[in-house]
């Protein structure tokens, strides 16, 4: 080996190091990913889990189980002007018959401080599935409405919401 | 609106079959403070909301509501109720320091 070969075989080896350094990096990255994922079983439309709060809330509150968008409508505003009071209607064509009905109701906001904003929980007794309220939104981000049957299926919808003032502090 | 904390409302239709499933409006005074503001002054506004809903028909309950300090200020909320017998819809609001504010409306069905 000569001294002039030494140079360029140490960047390679440097090359070699960044490359799997980066491979690592994205392996981790889509590592991560996958996780979500599996806790999500999210369709291709779907929103990411965007933050480890939101997977712990997906972790406890619906295990491994898959989320299907449909059944479900959340309306809200496309823009917030005065994110103090985001209105939110919930509603849903799924049966509330003494067999089947929908026992809750997730309403999830995913960046802001309590992400599992509200929780809805009920009984056949309300007839037919239609919610409303007024929400805080500290910022743009999506909102998550995800009904749980008294036979354990999850449906779901998602909108994003453009936040201009933070209602959150 | 009401301003003492806790004051509620509870509206439901004038005219109710039986049989029907009304919309049932609620609003309570509250602030819902988040723990996240301070006064002019600097100091801190701790965390005030109501955090829990109870709704009862004739006794039995009808569904129960999980909230946090998201819910806005003068917290309203709209649900659905099968009106299938005569008997009060009561509602109580809890809150994390331990204040509990009820509201009744009788549900009473119109002559056809």
């Amino acid at each position: 080996m000569s001294e002039h070969s030494e140079l360029p075989r140490r960047s390679f080896l440097q090359v070699i190091a960044l490359a799997s350094a980066g491979l690592a990096g994205s392996a981790a990255l889509s590592r991560s990913g996958r996780l979500f994922g599996a806790i999500a079983a999210a369709g291709p439309d779907d929103p990411e889990i965007p933050n480890e709060e939101v997977a712990r809330i997906y972790r406890e509150r619906f295990g491994g189980r898959p989320i299907t968008r449909a059944h479900v409508q959340l309306d809200m505003p496309a823009v917030a002007e005065d994110g103090r009071i985001v209105p939110v209607i919930i509603e849903s064509d799924l049966p509330m018959t003494a067999d089947r009905y929908v026992k809750g109701i997730h309403l999830i906001v995913d960046h802001n401080p309590d992400a599992h904003l509200a929780g809805f929980y009920l009984t056949p007794a309300v007839g037919r599935l239609s919610i409303s309220t007024r929400i805080k939104m500290k910022r743009t981000t999506w909102v998550r409405a995800i009904l749980e049957t008294n036979t354990g299926e999850l449906w779901a919808d998602y909108t994003r919401v453009l936040v201009t003032l933070n209602g959150c502090g | 609106m009401a301003h003492g904390t806790g004051e509620a409302r509870i509206r439901v239709p004038d005219r109710i079959a039986q049989g029907d499933v009304i919309t049932v409006n609620a609003i309570v005074s509250h602030p819902m403070d988040t723990g996240f503001f301070r006064t002019k002054d600097g100091d801190p506004i701790p965390a005030y909301f109501i955090n829990e809903v109870i709704v009862t028909y004739g006794g039995d309950e009808i569904a129960r509501f999980e909230w946090t300090s998201g819910i806005s200020r003068d917290p309203v909320v709209s649900f659905t109720l099968r009106a299938d017998r005569e008997a009060p819809l009561t509602m109580s609001w809890k809150d994390n320091k331990g204040g509990v504010y009820t509201q009744s409306v009788n549900i009473a069905f119109t002559a056809a």
